[in-house]
């Protein structure tokens, strides 16, 4: 069976503290509740949530949908976006299986980054081993005015911004999410091909702005 | 007594009051004082049992917010947690219920501290322990504890049927099986579904095939395509190959290519020089190439007439020619995709492949017969074959929709092994115990066939093609 990578990685720096933590926390737990009554993504879709503050680490590893369980979530300290990057990396390279005689490679992965501030580390460096990755979709997510859309800009082509990071549009954002998984997942079962850009997606609500 | 005497001396130094030089004559004194006994023990008692509570109160509350994990159910699947009270450090629950668990269909087992059963209903809520503690009276009320129960929906259940638009220009049937002798000895059984993915949507079958004896020149020919599900035509793209290819041997193959091949066979069959496989090979090369190519080129046709662009009508190719000649069967065939085409010898102890597949580094990363590139590669060559053998059991060919799912790697191909449980799975060996009883006497085998291809295999459900020859 080919498996549909998911990697979320999130901020959860100090400034995330209160609200919007809990309005991403609550967007992954309903993310997740509304894929379970999707065929294809509940047979497909893999998910691993990879969290960032002063330092970066996957809290939960590729996980169907059926055994997913939400994982804690806390913010404090800075912004290693970088430290982030490069650990994704490396999980997109350990952990993702390529095709071979004896193996059934899987699909492509989606890539989600969710941010609130500006990286505190050296997030070029992380950057730079990012680069060497080749997910099917990376979309960024610039929260509110305190994140800098350009350095996800340098990250991904598709980058959405959010005015304010209250748990409405946050809530937003992630059921744009869901529904972009949903399409992603049934789009490989139905033509065995991969999304490849933003438009291949559902057009995103109103309260997300897509950085041109 | 003494127990009185330290209360009162650490309550009066508490206070400030043990001053004076005949503090302790006087603490003597009254500490033998009935009263003060009885008093003193009473306070005792009462921070005795207040302590307690507390202590009751706070382990409760710290059980309340202790993490319990149970792992998610999934409906019509057994679903078996056990609740390990020694593991969690919670050995001092006396007593334990749950409230939430029967309206799932699960219940608590007392005695293995389990939760079980058959999950009914799909949810995503929180079942609640209720407790008691050590030292809480019987009476009490009891405790409650939410933990957190995902039961997901049985996948099957989610799936949709929906019919696809007749009136479509391109419409096919959602499902077609057919049954036939093939010439040369041999019968064709072949059944093309609709994946569920598909059906989910009320999207279109991708996957075509076509077949026939080519009387003419003794020939039978088998075409399996597999139109890519991204291409908005390619169901059309699917059918006009695989039509192509018969037409190609049917009208454009000519007596004198076909006499050519007859004497380079009988040559072949004298003797296995290098000089003469070359000459066969060659000749294998420039006719199915021709008969690739004139499928490459009904496409680019219809695109005209379609305006539309030959990615729109994206399909695999896979054929095979057979023919019978001097008591030995000639296989020759061509292949571009993921649809593996394969002849099992008489005993069903050797499987002889007669394609390679192309695979991606990751899913999806097939080839088709619409890509000019094709042609002009260096690997073009080798997506020919030419093969002979004293007689076979079964020629199978079949798209991705059947690959994936009973084979899934390339390497399970080689193995024998692999191809006789898709025999015996064929034959009755599966979950459902559905059997093709592929003897041409069967009347039925056609949608026995196209029965059997309902099996579930989670995460594969796309179109499904199987033509097999016997």
């Amino acid at each position: 069976m080919r498996r549909l990578p998911v990697y979320l990685l999130l901020d959860t720096s100090g400034s995330m503290m209160g609200e919007p933590i809990e309005a991403v926390k609550n967007g992954v737990q309903v993310m997740i509740s509304s894929l379970r009554q999707n065929p294809q993504a509940i047979e497909s879709a893999f998910i691993s949530i990879i969290t960032f503050d002063s330092s970066a680490q996957q809290l939960l590893p590729l996980t169907d949908l059926a055994t997913f369980q939400m994982v804690d979530l806390k913010a404090s300290g800075t912004t290693s976006l970088g430290e982030a990057l490069k650990l994704l990396s490396n999980k997109l390279q350990t952990e993702v299986q390529k095709t071979t005689l004896e193996k059934k490679g899987d699909w492509k992965p989606l890539v989600f980054i969710m941010t609130d501030g500006v990286p505190t580390d050296d997030w070029q460096a992380g950057l730079i081993e990012f680069k060497k990755c080749k997910p099917a979709l990376t979309i960024a997510c610039a929260a509110g005015a305190g994140a800098d859309a350009n350095i996800l800009r340098s990250i991904t082509d598709t980058v959405i911004s959010l005015d304010t990071a209250d748990s409405h549009s946050i809530s937003q954002f992630f059921q744009w999410v869901s529904a972009s998984i949903g399409i992603s997942s049934s789009k490989v079962e139905e033509s065995g091909h991969e999304v490849t850009g933003i438009k291949d997606l559902p057009p995103p609500p109103s309260e997300l702005n897509l950085v041109i | 007594m003494s127990d009185v005497k330290t209360y009162i001396q650490k309550l009066i130094e508490a206070r400030n009051l043990s001053k004076g030089s005949s503090v302790s004559n006087l603490l003597e004194e009254f500490c033998s004082d009935p009263y003060i006994i009885e008093s003193v023990h009473l306070i005792l008692n009462t921070q005795k049992m207040l302590t307690n509570k507390w202590q009751i109160k706070s382990r409760i509350e710290e059980i309340i917010h202790r993490s319990i994990v149970i792992p998610n159910g999934t409906v019509g699947k057994m679903y078996e947690a056990k609740l390990d009270f020694v593991q969690l450090a919670m050995n001092d629950l006396v007593y334990t219920e749950f409230e939430g668990l029967s309206e799932y269909g699960l219940f608590y087992d007392n005695e293995s501290e389990t939760i079980k059963g058959i999950p009914e209903k799909a949810g995503d809520s929180k079942i609640i322990l209720k407790f008691r503690v050590e030292g809480e009276a019987e009476s009490s009320v009891l405790n409650e504890k939410k933990i957190a129960l995902v039961i997901n929906p049985d996948p099957k259940s989610l799936w949709k049927n929906i019919d696809s638009d007749p009136q479509d220009p391109f419409w096919k049937k959602d499902n077609t099986a057919e049954f036939a002798t093939i010439g040369n000895g041999k019968h064709i059984v072949v059944a093309s579904k609709r994946g569920r993915s598909h059906a989910n949507v009320g999207s279109f079958r991708d996957d075509d095939f076509a077949f026939k004896f080519l009387e003419s020149t003794g020939w039978s020919v088998v075409v399996i395509s597999d139109g890519a599900g991204s291409a908005k035509f390619s169901r059309k793209g699917a059918q006009v190959v695989c039509s192509a290819i018969v037409t190609y041997f049917e009208e454009l193959f000519t007596a004198a290519d076909n006499e050519a091949f007859n004497a380079l066979i009988f040559h072949y069959l004298l003797e296995t020089g290098e000089d003469t496989v070359r000459k066969l090979n060659h000749w294998v090369y420039h006719h199915l190439s021709k008969a690739a190519l004139y499928a490459h080129n009904q496409l680019v046709a219809l695109t005209k007439e379609l305006n539309c662009d030959l990615k729109d009508l994206h399909a695999t190719l896979s054929f095979t020619l057979f023919k019978k000649i001097e008591e030995k069967f000639v296989l020759l065939s061509f292949g571009v995709g993921d649809c593996p085409m394969a002849v099992l010898s008489s005993d069903l102890n050797k499987v002889t492949l007669l394609n390679w597949l192309d695979v991606g580094e990751f899913g999806g990363g097939t080839r088709f017969i619409t890509m000019p590139e094709i042609f002009s590669s260096e690997k073009f060559h080798s997506r020919f074959s030419f093969k002979m053998m004293e007689d076979f059991s079964y020629l199978m060919l079949f798209t991705d929709g059947i690959y994936d799912p009973k084979f899934m790697v390339e390497a399970n191909l080689e193995k024998i092994e692999m191809w006789q449980n898709f025999v015996q799975d064929l034959q009755g060996a599966n979950q459902d115990n559905c059997a093709v009883n592929l003897s041409p006497n069967n009347a039925d085998i056609a949608p026995q066939l196209s029965k059997w291809m309902d099996f579930w295999s989670i995460g594969n459900h796309d179109d499904r093609t199987l033509a097999i020859v016997f």
